[in-house]
């Protein structure tokens, strides 16, 4: 048992024993940052793995959100099956998306997904009898096996069983062949097909995985609000994401923890109002991009590196 | 649809279309020359209207001055945002790029909102007026001379281009930046002018849309037909971003007329991932540019 175990052990029982000293607010603040995660994994394995810029993930996440809300009003599901529902459509339209999409790269992926994002607001602005159009939907609170989950608490640990499922899944998925892939397409996707690599159909699965991801922090984030807002689904909710994956450390999984969680928390303790917070997102963004490229994550590596090594290093 | 309408719409279209143009060449220009896709340039043009409103509100100056001092004010815009954020980053990864702009553009949509909140503030222009009468036909002034200001605007890129050393200066470093620095070039102040130029254009773009719709933080949100504009026109030809923005007004506003609304939303953005996906080079481009 070495110290990142240690570490994880520790964060998890941090995690299930936080409800007793936290309060009702800081429990629902405490499930955004858990699903912003969630969310930040998906894009940082498309992203910060693959190299593929994505302007449209949290369309992904209205997808999830949507989706789930709407087999749960419409057609009575129960939230679990709601819940993978979600998942699978969001996972289904980003195979969609990133089968045409493969091909494209740098400057014309951002124009596709920048297109898509605004197809899917269009979308659902102009579907009101299905979507709620710009009023939004009412989300009924979530029922597992016949249990209503009202309170914070219970959600609170729904949403931690699943981050906790995103974590294990992220880290493994990039430390298996397919992560390796990943970043092998990044680097040079002229050197990755030499080794044998299948290009597209690597690239195909990460968006595939990253739109999974989303759909299913959009389908938890419906459940945990109790109401879609469209708006929060729009060009700046897709940059705050990248905000995350930038500010914690791009191709870490750790490093999409540590940034959803921090500067999901970031707000609360500025106090400001909606347009505040895009003002300090938008110049913790530009400064993360022109001062600390490598995130968080890079800067603790880059401490660890000065400390003096009590035991050998191993990868 | 008789005559006298399809002459209305097409009118509506152009001048819509023109706007498109304008703010296409302000994404084109500093493109070619430097590699960077703008994607704040759609805020640049919020900030634009917004700087005339000042200097027609607060300093009450007369209208050319207002024109006049926006255009400068917002070239010197350009300049400093070239110089602070774009420079050190331009030879970046194109991830860094695309999300410094995008950056730059939430700072700027926010720092507006914060001052002036979500409301819309009309703006006058003299020329702004009851439509006239030649006929069966409505003219509306200010659709004329937003297409006169796109015509005016072209005629005097293309003198600029053919004809200026500074122009000739930056079609060089479009066509090779190394090779236009071997020849004596200074490469960085042709970075730096196209970024003032697009600026200036896109807050001409502001001003003159302000009138129409008014003056509120969502301007810049046309940034999104812009791209689709330049799309069209193949990205790299100047030409091409006028031309596609005119098509893509035409196709608008008889679309919305022919087929509602919905399909008037829906339509840029469906041209866009098709065009991207189909024909990356755009309808008027004739090579391909390959971006590793």
């Amino acid at each position: 048992m070495d110290g990142r175990h240690v570490l994880l052990l520790g964060v998890a029982a941090a995690t299930c024993a936080a409800p007793i000293v936290l309060g009702s607010y800081q429990l629902y603040l405490a499930q955004l940052m858990m699903i912003n995660a969630i969310a930040a994994i998906g894009l940082n394995l498309l992203t910060g793995n693959c190299g593929q810029i994505s302007l449209c993930h949290s369309s992904f996440m209205a997808i999830g959100a949507y989706a789930s809300a709407l087999v749960v009003v419409r057609a009575g599901l129960s939230f679990a099956l709601a819940l993978a529902i979600g998942t699978a459509l969001a996972a289904l339209l980003g195979a969609c998306l990133g089968y045409p999409a493969r091909r494209l790269s740098g400057l014309y992926l951002a124009l596709v997904t920048l297109g898509f994002l605004e197809l899917v607001q269009v979308a659902i602005e102009e579907f009101p009898e299905l979507t709620g159009g710009v009023r939004g939907l009412s989300v009924p609170k979530p029922q597992i096996i016949g249990m209503a989950l009202r309170s914070d608490l219970a959600r609170y640990y729904l949403v931690l069983a699943l981050a906790a499922l995103a974590l294990y899944l992220g880290s493994n998925l990039q430390r298996s062949r397919f992560g390796r892939a990943f970043n092998a397409v990044r680097q040079s996707a002229f050197a990755a097909q030499a080794v044998g690599i299948p290009l597209a159909r690597t690239k195909l699965l990460a968006f595939t995985v990253a739109a999974g991801f989303a759909g299913l922090a959009g389908a938890l984030q419906g459940a945990a609000v109790g109401f879609i807002d469209p708006t929060e689904f729009n060009i700046s909710a897709s940059l705050r994401l990248i905000t995350f994956i930038v500010v914690g450390g791009l191709g870490s999984v750790t490093g999409s923890i540590l940034g959803a969680v921090l500067l999901t928390g970031l707000p609360e303790f500025l106090r400001g109002t909606q347009e505040y917070g895009d003002l300090v997102y938008g110049a913790i963004l530009l400064a993360g991009l022109l001062f600390m490229p490598r995130g968080i994550k890079g800067l603790i590596d880059d401490l660890r590196g000065f400390l003096p090594a009590t035991k050998p290093v191993r990868s | 649809m008789t005559w006298q309408i399809a002459f209305q719409l097409a009118l509506a279209g152009l001048s819509v279309g023109s706007i498109y143009a304008l703010v296409a060449l302000a994404l084109v220009i500093p493109f070619k020359a430097s590699g960077v896709l703008n994607f704040a340039q759609g805020e640049m043009v919020t900030l634009g209207a917004y700087i005339g409103l000042v200097l027609s509100t607060a300093l009450a100056l007369p209208f050319a001055a207002v024109v006049l001092f926006t255009v400068l004010i917002a070239a010197a815009f350009g300049v400093l945002i070239e110089r602070l954020f774009i420079r050190p980053i331009v030879a970046a990864p194109e991830f860094t790029l695309v999300i410094a702009t995008f950056a730059i553009g939430l700072i700027i949509k926010a720092a507006i909102r914060l001052h002036w909140q979500d409301n819309t503030f009309p703006f006058d222009a003299p020329y702004a007026g009851p439509a006239l009468a030649i006929g069966p036909l409505r003219l509306n002034p200010s659709y004329i001379v937003i297409i006169g200001c796109l015509a005016a605007l072209a005629a005097a890129l293309m003198v600029f281009f053919r004809a200026t050393k500074l122009g000739k200066a930056m079609r060089a470093v479009a066509i090779d930046a190394a090779a236009a620095r071997l020849v004596g070039i200074r490469v960085e102040s042709v970075f730096m002018s196209a970024w003032a130029l697009a600026a200036a254009i896109g807050a001409l773009a502001g001003l003159l849309l302000a009138p129409i719709i008014g003056i509120n933080p969502e301007i810049g949100q046309l940034i999104l037909k812009a791209l689709v504009a330049a799309v069209l026109g193949g990205f790299t030809s100047l030409g091409g971003a006028v031309a596609g923005g005119l098509v893509l007004g035409l196709i608008e506003t008889f679309g919305g007329a022919l087929f509602g609304a919905t399909f008037k939303n829906i339509v840029p953005f469906g041209i866009l991932i098709l065009l991207l996906l189909v024909r990356p080079q755009g309808l008027f481009g004739a090579t391909l540019q390959h971006r590793a």
